[in-house]
Order: C-alpha cells, then structure tokens, then sequence
C-alpha cells in the first residue's frame, strides 16, 4: 500500500475539511491520565500520547441505545430507521481497530445486523500507532499488537511534527489528498514507522500472558470447574462495567415505548451486558445463569474461547478497559488466563 | 372501556414527585387524556374515593397513616409507590437511627408529646404495592412511560441493573478512578445516571438493584481516603430501610 509523509502544521486544514461533511472525532485529554475521542473543534489540542481512548469506539458504530423501527398500533405498520451519520475516527489505536474488525466480522455474517452495517459503512477509521502503554493494557500478547486491514489510513507519528500515513482505501487516500499535493514517504520515513512500531511493541510486552494466546481456549477447555471463578465472581458486583467498556461486546436488549398518545410507537436497543443479573432472563422469569459465578465464567470463556471457536481470534484485543473499569477489581483477563494457566501447569 | 380514574395521595414526603409530573407541562395533557383524574390535589381541585389506580408519594411515619394506607389499597385495583419515600423509606428514614425522644425532641421541641410518630418506612411494609415509580425525585419521563405500559396492559418495567451501566452509556468517568464514593454499584438505574453526569457522585435514591452484592460493595467503598463515617452516613441517606444501611 502506498505511505505518504504528513507535516502536523497540514492537519488544521485537513481537519477543517474533513468536518465539512463529517461527524469528526480526535483524541483529547478529559483529565489527568483520562482521553477519549471527542468531536473536534479548531484550536482543540490533539492528545498524541494518549494511551487508551476511556470509551470504547464501539459507541460510534452500535451506540448505547438506538432506535430500530416506528411502529403504528393501530395500522399495525412498522418501518425500519437507519441513522449512518458520516463520521471519522481519528486515533484509533490498532488494538481497537482489531475490536472492529470483530465486530464487523460477527454483526456481517449471518443475518446481518442493518443498523450496524450502515454506520460502519459510514465510517472512516484513521488508525493511530499508540505512543504510550496503558498501565492495564496487554495487547501485544494477545495478537492485537497489529491490525492488517480495517483502517482507511494509518497513521504514525515519526517525529516531533511528522506523521506517516498508510492508506488502507481508497476513501482514505481521497480524504489525505483533500489537504493538497501528496508526498511519497521517503524510505527513510517508513524505517521510521517501522520502528516506532517496535519500540511500542516492546514496551507494550512488557506486561502480558505468559503463553501464547492461541493456548487459551484449549486451556480454558480444562478450567470449566476451577475454584477461580467462586473466588473471583464473590466479588462481583454485577454492574455490567466490564462488558460495556469492552470493545467488542455487542450484546443489546430491545425494549418498546409509545408515544403519548398511544398510537404510534418506537423499538429500541440498549447496551446490555452478560454480567448483568436479568441478562438471562427469560419468559416466565427463568433466569438460566443465575448467579454471579456462572456469569463472571461465562464472560472469560466467551473472550477466551467461544469467540476463538468461531473466528479463530480471542474475544479479547488486551485494551485493559474492563481492568480498569472494575470497581471490585476481578475483572481481569490478563490475570484470570495467567491465574488459570499456573493452575493447569502445576496440575501436570 | 371507560378511561381508567386515578388519583393522587401523599404521606409524609415533599410532594416533590407530584410537582415533576405537573413538570411535564403540555405532555401531561396527552397522558393525562386517557385518564380520569379524580383526585390530584397539587394540580386540580375535588376528591372521589371511587378510583382504579392510586399513585402514593411519601413515606409510613404514623400509626394513623396505616388506616388512610390500607383504605387506598382496599379502593384502588392497582397501586403505585411513587418517589423514594414511597417506594424504599427514603430520606425519612433517617431517623431511624436516632432514638425516638432524640427526633421528638429535633422535630417538635417542647410540643413533641402532642404529635404521634414512629419509626419511617416505606409503603409496601403497610400494604401490597403493585409497581414502583422510584427516584428523588421521579424521573417525569420514566413516570410517563410506566403510565402508559399501565394503559396498555403491560407489566410497567422498571431498570433491573445498577447506574453504572447508564454510567458507561453516557461515557462518564467513574467515580472510583477519580478517587470518590459513589452508589451507583449498587443502586437501581433508570435516572440516566443523572447525578454523575452532572459532575456529583450517586446517592442511592432509586433503591437497591435486586441482587445488589453489598458484601462487595462495602468493601469497594472502604478504601484509603475514605473514613468509615463516610460510607455509613451515605449508605443511611437514602438506603435506611434497606439492608444497605448500616
């Protein structure tokens, strides 16, 4: 793919363009030690050592609650609707865009998911190489150190005020050609992505699983009745926290309202999540995983080995979102897989 | 089929979960045209006691408020705890833990001999209560909602998960990253994570998630930083007749 060099003084103007007819989000700092992608606006100061975005950029493609079809009671009519605002994702970091690519490959196959495909299908990813590690990340040991495909471009900060930018489509290359004349990266410059890429990589191993990700659903294969997951879900306040920040959870619950005067109505989803108490509950109130131990057990095999099973990738991209989410502090991957596979070793 | 009659009543409490559905202005016309209101004393004036659906806000604090309690649930085919006095005690049951002579005295100084009163609670420790409205105050949009699924026959759905997931839905920071208390790990959702959204921290005043793990979350809360006065004193505000509460 062609790699083009970029001079940070050329991203007002692209920036300026680019929101003409685009939802366009950068990263940016809330606080300290707190960024996410917020909508930009000029003068805004881009937050480049941002080590993980707070919000997931699932919220751009299957946002927190959407509306599904208008329906009228007493026609018994019902239409779809189909929001797909045009957006860009600036920064986004590999390991995110891998979560994408996930939640691309399981809401496209099969009947796929219309609401979803439309927004993604309106969305441009700009993905980012991190220059910092979160303290709760491991995602370089988890496969998601490197994301092949799934970004428009790619871009990589060489130097104070350099960028290279990688095109991934053809929408991303017309977008970066929106700023003027183009300029081929010198091989010089590509050297220079390449190792800003390892030097992050190595950082970012430095906390990690100590086996290869590829072990873990057959590892898990053998804990289904560890003493862990007691330990753990006792804990476990069943707020949900975990799934909702992770980034490649995408379960809802569909609920309805009417309106006020009773005739016409909306079908809604919301975010909703494996952790939560009524997430099993089902007519007649059966509630099939009742407590907190089947549920907190049901989400590491689910990120460990269900989503292995069927895409053969982990569930789980090593953002750390959900570590640091946790209030009671047992929501873990990286702990849990780690905990399991001394368990198992010992055992033989 | 005649419109459904409802009526208004309140116990001990501000009124203030009549005053938010008053808030919802020219909605409340639409709403409030599937029904007959018989009795809505902070709106309208006039009184029936022949009425399907009684809407009680405020809390059980006297013996006397048992007998108008239990004559509401006789008339009424369906009952609704409006507001947290209503539905969990609330905020009156925090002299709950104070002794009896102690509130008295606070309350009603030298006349304290000439008012009945005893230990707050909540309405459904009185009578049945058939569907909560819970909130300080109620949340007017969720009021609506549930009235409507009332006029529709359906089971009125209230949130069955704590605030932290409205929380994660809004994207807010969670208070604990940012070093505070909060209640939402254990408190019921539906306000929209109105208070942290606004910069504050959860009171608890939708009561507790079924299920909540309290266990679990005093020992979240109990952290460097954070005296023990402090937990209490918040798990006592609006969760006194809870099992929160300590």
């Amino acid at each position: 793919m062609t790699t083009y060099t970029v001079y940070k003084e050329q991203l007002p103007r692209l920036f300026e363009k680019w929101s003409e007819a685009h939802a366009l989000y950068v990263p940016a700092r809330l606080r300290e030690g707190f960024y996410d992608l917020v909508p930009w606006k000029p003068g805004l100061e881009i937050a480049w050592d941002f080590d993980v975005a707070y919000n997931s950029p699932k919220r751009f493609l299957l946002p927190p609650r959407e509306t599904l079809i208008t329906f009228n009671r007493k026609t018994c009519e019902a239409a779809p609707v189909f929001e797909a605002p045009a957006q860009i994702l600036f920064g986004v970091h590999p390991y995110d865009v891998k979560a994408i690519n996930q939640l691309d490959q399981l809401l496209e196959t099969g009947a796929p998911d219309q609401n979803y495909v439309r927004r993604r299908a309106a969305t441009v990813i700009m993905a980012f190489e991190p220059l910092t590690v979160s303290p709760s990340a491991f995602w370089a040991t988890v496969g998601a150190a490197t994301a092949a495909h799934g970004y428009d471009l790619y871009w990589t900060k060489i130097g104070p005020a350099s960028f290279t930018v990688e095109v991934g489509s053809q929408r991303g290359e017309e977008l970066l050609a929106m700023g003027g004349p183009l300029l081929p990266a010198t091989a010089g410059d590509k050297e220079g992505a390449r190792r800003a890429k390892a030097r992050i990589v190595f950082k970012a191993r430095r906390s990690g699983l100590r086996y290869n990700w590829e072990e873990t659903p057959r590892l898990l294969a053998k804990c289904w009745d560890s003493p862990l997951w007691r330990r753990y879900s006792q804990m476990c306040l069943a707020c949900g926290s975990c799934n909702l920040v992770c980034p490649t959870c995408y379960c809802f619950d569909i609920r309805e309202e009417a309106d006020d005067q009773l005739e016409e109505g909306i079908r809604y989803r919301e975010w909703d999540g494996c952790m939560l108490e009524s997430f099993a509950k089902v007519a007649g109130n059966h509630n099939f995983r009742p407590k907190a131990q089947d549920r907190y057990r049901h989400r590491y095999f689910r990120k460990g080995k269900y989503i292995y099973d069927k895409i053969g990738e982990l569930g789980c991209v090593g953002c750390g979102r959900c570590v640091r989410a946790c209030t009671a502090g047992i929501a873990n991957p990286l702990k849990v897989f780690n905990e399991l596979w001394e368990e198992t070793t010992h055992e033989h | 089929m005649a419109k459904p009659r409802i009526a208004f009543f309140d116990f001990a409490g501000c009124e203030g979960d009549q005053l938010q559905i008053a808030n919802l202005e020219e909605r409340l016309l639409d709403i409030l045209g599937h029904v007959e209101v018989v009795s809505f004393r902070e709106v309208a004036t006039g009184h029936s006691d022949d009425y399907d659906v009684a809407f009680v806000e405020g809390s059980i604090t006297r013996p006397e408020d048992e007998i108008r309690l239990k004559e509401i649930r006789k008339n009424a085919k369906v009952l609704v705890a409006l507001g947290a006095c209503a539905a969990i005690g609330g905020i009156n049951c925090l002299k709950n833990f104070l002794a009896e002579n102690v509130y008295r005295e606070e309350v009603y100084g030298s006349s304290a001999r000439w008012f009945s009163t005893y230990a707050a609670r909540p309405l459904k420790s009185v009578v049945k209560v058939d569907a909560e409205v819970p909130g300080c105050p109620i949340d007017p949009t969720e009021f609506a909602r549930i009235t409507k699924e009332l006029l529709l026959g359906r089971a009125p759905w209230i949130s069955d998960f704590p605030v932290c997931v409205e929380c994660k839905q809004a994207g807010n920071v969670c208070r604990y990253e940012m070093g505070k208390m909060c209640l939402g790990i254990i408190t019921r959702a539906g306000c929209k994570a109105a208070c942290v959204s606004q910069g504050a921290h959860c009171w608890g005043c939708r009561g507790l998630v079924p299920g909540a793990n309290l266990d679990a979350a005093r020992i979240v809360m109990d952290r460097p930083g954070t005296s023990r006065k402090a937990i209490q004193d918040l798990l006592r505000f609006f969760l006194g007749d809870t099992g929160a509460a300590l």
